[in-house]
């Protein structure tokens, strides 16, 4: 299995708060990495490290072997290869939803209008939204407002995709209906990196979930490993809350 | 030089503002022109300087926010006679000899020259862009401060650069959001073309006086400019509301 993003011992503060102490992993083509841990550990600063949204001070993120921190390197080239989805959506609000997801490909990738609108009717496809192309996304709900946030992202035909919280802004009727979306193009293939307390979802495509507390990574270990014999007292006691949390309730069946 | 004031010389006593019609038309004209012109060019060099205050770094945010102060704290009519009489000057002192003894006219229904440019209501049109640019570029700069961070994280996620962002992503909507605040600036620019006067330009106020000054109906005169300066900010109000509302973002 080719390895898709590497990072290798990632630091990064912001001014005295030292976020990341050195974070190491790596994503293989076609999986699904499930990254958890306790609010303000560091989560969505490692997210932000890996597409430089906001560089790290230390270390070395390589997408298919080529480093992101590399003097000289075509960071917006690089970043339009990996996909971002935000717990916010952060749709542009003055753009249709159709051209929400068009933008990229058309002002980016270079595309004539027609390639990109046919590449944007894929990706809407695959998050069934169809029908609501046409839409602002003030008139969408929220978890229309997040499907057409990863139709975007897929639009790019990026190597890997981050999460980060992409249901937790959600009503907890609307959540269902991305995470079926992420199961889906998760069961397509997309490499993925989900920063996420369903653990549902883990569950049930997780190759591997990675437990983060104050900016490192604690354990690693498949979804089966987790849920039943969990090494890290803190692991323990994170899963535990979230459990009484959601009352051992998934928002995902499978 | 041949500009402005030679209407006023050839221009019959008469009595009856009526009749003085097609040559307060015309000043209206100069109105106009200084009103438009001035407009445009502070929303480019306002659109310019928000843009380089907002996003420019260091430098340029620097000398953007400097222009805005030294604009927004001095006298619209000292920048106006500053831009007519330096190039005078320059020409005064020989250090370059600048065209400004040309004029751009019409032929009127009476065979009279009508001057529609020349160096006076240029200076006033470039003194009042210079000085709108500053106010627009405060209007602009806060639609663009409201645009959520977040918005610019997605634009740069997909490989947006920098420039890219603020063209397609920044631009749309703070203009958009610019526009209540901006139509201030756009309903008060007609009232301070009034500041030509004092370069000689024979516009709308320059014109009431004289009439004034043949016929001494001082109180119908003025009345009559206070209606033409309402009925023309309401126009102008009336088409920035329209605008406003056409380009409103749909739920938002
Ligand atoms: N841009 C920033 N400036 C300063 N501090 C930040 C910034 N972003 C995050 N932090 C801090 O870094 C820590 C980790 O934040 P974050 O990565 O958002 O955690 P998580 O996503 O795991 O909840 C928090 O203490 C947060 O306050
Ligand atoms: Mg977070």
């Amino acid at each position: 299995m080719s390895i898709v993003l590497d990072v290798r011992d990632v630091w990064k503060s912001y001014g005295e708060l030292q976020v990341l102490k050195g974070v190491t992993f790596s994503v293989g083509e076609k999986e699904v990495k499930v990254v958890f841990g306790p609010s303000g550990s560091g989560k969505s600063t490692l997210l932000r490290c890996i597409n430089m949204l906001d560089p790290p001070d230390k270390g070395e993120v390589l997408l298919k072997g080529q480093s992101l921190m590399e003097d000289g390197v075509n960071l917006t080239m690089m970043r339009a290869r990996i996909g971002m989805v935000f717990q916010q959506f952060n749709l542009f609000s003055h753009l249709k939803a159709l051209d929400n997801v068009t933008i990229g490909p058309q002002r980016v990738l270079g595309l004539e209008r027609e390639e990109a609108v046919d590449r944007a009717h894929v990706a809407i496809e695959q998050v069934q939204m169809t029908d609501w192309i046409d839409h602002y996304p003030a008139q969408l709900s929220g978890g229309q407002q997040q499907r057409i946030g990863i139709a975007r992202a897929l639009a790019m035909d990026p190597d890997v995709v981050l999460f980060d919280e992409p249901t937790s802004a959600l009503d907890p009727e609307l959540i269902g209906e991305v995470l079926q979306v992420m199961l889906d193009i998760a069961q397509a293939g997309t490499t993925m990196i989900v920063v996420t307390h369903e653990m549902g979802f883990a569950r049930a495509v997780a190759n591997e979930m990675l437990f983060i507390d104050d900016g490192i990574i604690v354990e690693t270990g498949t979804p089966k490993h987790f849920f039943t014999a969990p090494e890290n007292e803190r692991v323990r006691q994170f899963l535990h809350r979230l459990e009484v949390l959601y009352g051992g309730q998934e928002s995902v069946e499978q | 030089m041949v500009g402005s004031g030679d209407m006023h010389n050839l221009m019959p006593l008469q009595y009856g503002i009526v009749s003085y019609i097609d040559e307060l038309a015309q000043a209206f004209l100069v109105t106009l022109e200084l009103y438009f012109v001035g407009l445009v060019l502070g929303f480019i060099m306002g659109l310019t300087f928000a843009i380089m205050r907002q996003f420019g770094g260091r430098v340029l945010s620097r000398i953007a926010t400097g222009y805005i102060e030294v604009i927004r704290g001095t006298p619209l009519i000292t920048q106006v006679l500053l831009v007519y009489a330096i190039p005078v000057a320059i020409n005064a002192a020989g250090i370059a000899d600048l065209p400004l003894n040309w004029y751009f006219y019409y032929i009127d229904s009476q065979n009279r020259i009508a001057v529609t440019l020349n160096w006076p209501i240029l200076a006033s049109m470039l003194g009042l862009g210079i000085n709108s640019a500053a106010y627009q570029a405060e209007y602009m700069r806060g639609g663009f401060a409201s645009i959520t961070s977040g918005q610019l994280r997605a634009a740069s996620s997909i490989g947006m650069t920098r420039w890219q962002s603020i063209r397609y992503i920044i631009l749309p909507q703070g203009l958009r959001r610019s526009i209540p605040a901006w139509s201030n600036e756009a309903a008060y620019l007609p009232k301070y073309t009034v500041v030509a006067i004092w370069v000689g330009v024979m516009e709308i106020l320059n014109m009431s006086k004289t009439v004034i000054a043949r016929t001494f109906l001082s109180v119908e005169m003025y009345l009559i400019l206070a209606i033409i300066f309402f009925v023309f900010i309401t126009a102008i109000n009336k088409v920035l509301e329209i605008t406003h509302s056409r380009t409103k973002i749909p739920g938002v």
